[in-house]
């Protein structure tokens, strides 16, 4: 899950009344600042979702001007513990207790509902979840949260309960209002007249959960996920543009096993990335470099941009592509945005293709017809064969040298005419088509595409919708000669 | 009509409200669902009321479309993630039993507030993340087959009962079960056809969706496969996280379900705290891991497997079917 580090989920308290203690952030690519910050201080590394971070020496306490630059310099560059977002200088505060504090999601189950639990403890520290006999757990309702009161008889003897129920209804009202999996004060230090203080916090979130106004809040100062490797940002671009269905796409960060065959995956649907798991989880031969998840009824629009992002990944041998069998996506659809991305890509893969579900055979006869004419070797399978099988043709079919062709031209210039939402840009040459081009009209499942038969010319239907499925290219391309061409244009990273 | 609806959530004829009936996907899906056979009465989009389409009428609200039509006790939604808990809420508000929610990337936030709405009002809901539900006594919620005339071809009548957490799985499992002559892996290791002209067939396919907070989960659907009268056996496509399939067994084991169920069990070589692109699919404690999946379910007597296809030659040998 994604993380927040500790001085954006200040951010989230904060705006809750929460009193968290003083601290400045200073952002990685900014350097060291001149002068740099006044000792005595706490100088800590932000890392999304680093944990025992003073152990680790992520939190250094400083006393002198020499220290206190020396941890700015080692804390703002990349180490062994990742790259970090910045670091959070906080004053020393004078501490007579710690608590701890956190509000994590119960998911529920057959014996009782989804619900958040409040958890707290007089003692802080590190694991102390699990060592401390005295932690409260408070389970509570989303929809009917405790009052601060509430809150405050459960407590157990503190010197200033009133303080600490505010501070804990603060933590509760942060954890609904951005809908977080887990927010964690740890530890909460007392100063002498009892007033509570969160000396240092994290959060856990979903990225779904995140509101369109609370997306600063999410987001790390140089923009976009540092998290996220190019190609993955490029994904996440797609997906803004055409949130139609999912889009997934995370690259396998280990080192893949020397002679191991690298395998391009477009895995769609959860059950087929599962499908795929189990067939070659075990294997040392089979190195996955990425997994993917094409489904939900996303747009052909989309497949195709996703895919030319699986077959820009360096170093891969061949494309396997495969659902868990039996798609309500229309496999017609999608095998047409495959062709589309292996006769466009100029780094193409041997591929290993999987339909099955809604017009599976329209989708293996567009393949039967046009797979001699691809630069790459094409296997493609019905639903009845499994990856177990498909596994073992691998070997024959994939490529260990990396494949370069020069696709043909995209057209340039401006289109006939666009669309919007899935993006794309039509382009109609009329000298290529003399007469009324029913193959195209005929092709288009929503009546999108009309003729214009004063200009001769195609135009968009301003009555229907596009829904990306590529089928009028197709046909352009199978039945006609060539006349209507699409481009969908791509995140930069991907060429 | 019954089906499965009547024991999952006591609907004898499901009459169906669509959130979302005017845009793309909900004008499509209500064609592909009125086509398959069930029984849409009304739309909801807010702002749109007053407006037709094919002929169904469209409100602002929930409550509104129950006013004009009191017999509505289904409500399927194709709206996106974000609007789901509102529009959610508002059918329950209004008295709808059974909702299935489709979206995939509901928050799981809002899943939980749904879960505990629908518990106060008596309600039972599918999903997040589902492709819905189909019976073969006539009727289909959701995404599930595609197209009518595909789904009337590949599911057909019979004594299997499929519950799955995967869109895809469960139409395959589904499907495959509808085939003549399927040929497969037998549990004897040789391949070849496992059964002949005489197929299983399917009594319903419930997906129960990919998210960490089902509304139905595993053992409601096999709750409900145990009342209903043509499931003989059940096929079952369960995965690591949440503790669906734990339950699932501690049913079993008390003999609270008594039928066969065979189970496809995914994740055995997931990792534990690692994000899966089926949300529900995390592991986040020993119990939600494949080990311990596949021992608490093979201990109360199922038969599990680890590739897909050799379901059908266990379904088939309870059946006593053979080639």
């Amino acid at each position: 899950m994604p993380a927040l580090p500790e001085y954006r989920t200040r951010k989230l308290l904060a705006g809750e009344g929460v009193p968290v203690v003083e601290g400045v952030f200073f952002p990685a690519g900014a350097g060291v600042p001149e002068p740099p910050p006044a000792p005595p201080a706490y100088v800590k590394a932000q890392i999304p979702g680093a944990t025992s971070r003073a152990s680790r020496g992520l939190v250094r306490h400083v006393t002198d001007s020499e220290a206190m630059s020396l941890a700015m310099r080692e804390l703002l560059s990349p180490g062994p513990w990742g790259q970090s977002e910045g670091v959070l200088v906080t004053s020393p505060a004078e501490l007579y207790g710690e608590y701890y504090a956190a509000c994590t999601l119960d998911l529920g189950g057959e014996d009782r509902l989804p619900r958040g639990v409040l958890l707290f403890s007089p003692e802080g520290g590190s694991g102390v979840e699990e060592r401390s006999e005295t932690l409260l757990r408070m389970p509570f309702s989303l929809t009917a949260p405790p009052s601060e009161e509430a809150i405050r008889e459960r407590l157990p003897q503190l010197s200033e309960p009133e303080m600490v129920a505010a501070l804990l209804h603060g933590i509760v009202r942060a954890f609904i209002r951005y809908r977080l999996l887990v927010l964690e004060a740890n530890p909460i230090g007392v100063l002498q007249d009892g007033t509570p203080l969160v000396i240092d916090c994290r959060a856990e979130y979903e990225s779904r959960a995140v509101a369109k106004g609370d997306r600063q809040l999410f987001t790390p100062p140089a923009g976009g996920d540092r998290e996220l490797l190019p190609l993955e940002r490029a994904v996440e671009r797609i997906n803004e543009a055409d949130p139609s269905g999912t889009g997934f796409f995370r690259q396998n960060r280990s080192e893949p096993p020397e002679d191991a065959w690298r395998v391009a995956t477009n895995l769609c649907g959860g059950g087929g990335k599962m499908l795929w798991e189990m067939t070659t989880g075990g294997r040392d031969d089979i190195y996955t470099m990425n997994e993917s998840d094409t489904s939900g009824g996303l747009s052909a629009f989309k497949s195709y941009r996703i895919l030319r992002t699986i077959l820009s990944q360096e170093g891969a041998h061949v494309l396997l592509l495969t659902g868990s069998g039996m798609a309500f996506q229309n496999q017609h659809h999608l095998a047409a945005a495959v062709w589309k991305a292996l006769r466009e890509s100029p780094t193409p893969l041997p591929a290993l293709l999987r339909f099955g579900g809604t017009d599976e055979d329209l989708a293996h006869g567009l393949f039967d017809r046009v797979s001699e004419d691809l630069p790459v070797a094409v296997r493609h399978y019905r639903a009845e064969i499994f990856p177990n099988a498909m596994v073992e043709d691998i070997p024959p079919v994939a490529v260990r040298e990396p494949i370069r062709v020069d696709p043909p031209p995209l057209p340039q210039g401006e289109p006939t005419f666009e669309t919007e939402v899935p993006p794309g840009r039509f382009y109609f040459f009329p000298e290529l088509c003399t007469e009324r081009p029913d193959h195209l009209l005929g092709s288009c499942p929503t009546g999108y595409l009309a003729w214009d038969a004063d200009s001769r010319t195609l135009a968009p239907n301003p009555e229907s919708r596009c829904i990306g499925c590529l089928m009028c290219e197709t046909a352009s391309l199978l039945e006609g000669n060539g006349e209507l061409r699409i481009v969908l244009d791509l995140p930069e990273e991907v060429e | 009509m019954g089906g499965i609806l009547e024991h999952l959530a006591d609907i004898e004829e499901p009459r169906v409200l669509v959130f979302g009936i005017t845009g793309r996907q909900g004008r499509s899906r209500t064609r592909l669902m009125r086509r398959f056979g069930t029984d849409i009465v009304a739309g909801c989009t807010p702002g749109k009321g007053g407006q037709e389409v094919n002929g169904t009428p469209v409100y602002d609200s929930a409550s509104e479309a129950v006013e004009a039509h009191p017999d509505l006790n289904t409500a399927v939604f194709y709206v996106p993630a974000k609007a789901v808990r509102s529009a959610a809420s508002d059918a329950m508000e209004a008295g709808l039993g059974f909702l299935v929610l489709t979206a995939d990337g509901v928050p799981t936030h809002d899943a939980a507030v749904l879960k505990e709405l629908s518990s106060r009002k008596g309600c039972r809901f599918l999903g997040p993340n589902t492709v819905g539900l189909l019976d073969t006594s006539g009727y289909l919620f959701g995404l599930i087959g595609g197209r009518a005339s595909w789904a009337r071809s590949n599911y057909l009548p019979g004594s299997v009962g499929v519950i799955s957490r995967s869109g895809g799985l469960s139409q395959l499992l589904g499907a495959f079960h509808c085939r003549r002559h399927l040929p497969g892996p037998r549990e004897d290791g040789s391949f070849g056809p496992l059964w002949g002209e005489e197929y299983p067939g399917v009594s319903a396919v419930v997906c129960v969706g990919g998210d960490p907070i089902p509304g139905v989960s595993v053992l409601d659907a096999a709750r409900a496969f145990e009342a209903d009268p043509r499931t003989k056996v059940m096929a079952v496509y369960g995965e690591t996280g949440t503790s669906q399939e734990n339950d699932l067994a501690r049913a079993m084991e008390s003999g609270e379900i008594s039928k066969p169920v065979v189970v496809f069990l995914g994740g055995k070589y997931t990792e534990a705290g690692v994000a899966q692109s089926h949300a529900g699919a995390m592991i986040r404690n020993p119990e939600e891991a494949y080990g311990a999946k596949r021992k608490a379910l093979e201990e109360a007597g199922a038969v599990v497997v680890e590739r897909p296809d050799a379901v059908f030659a266990s379904t088939a040998r309870i059946l006593g079917l053979r080639a």
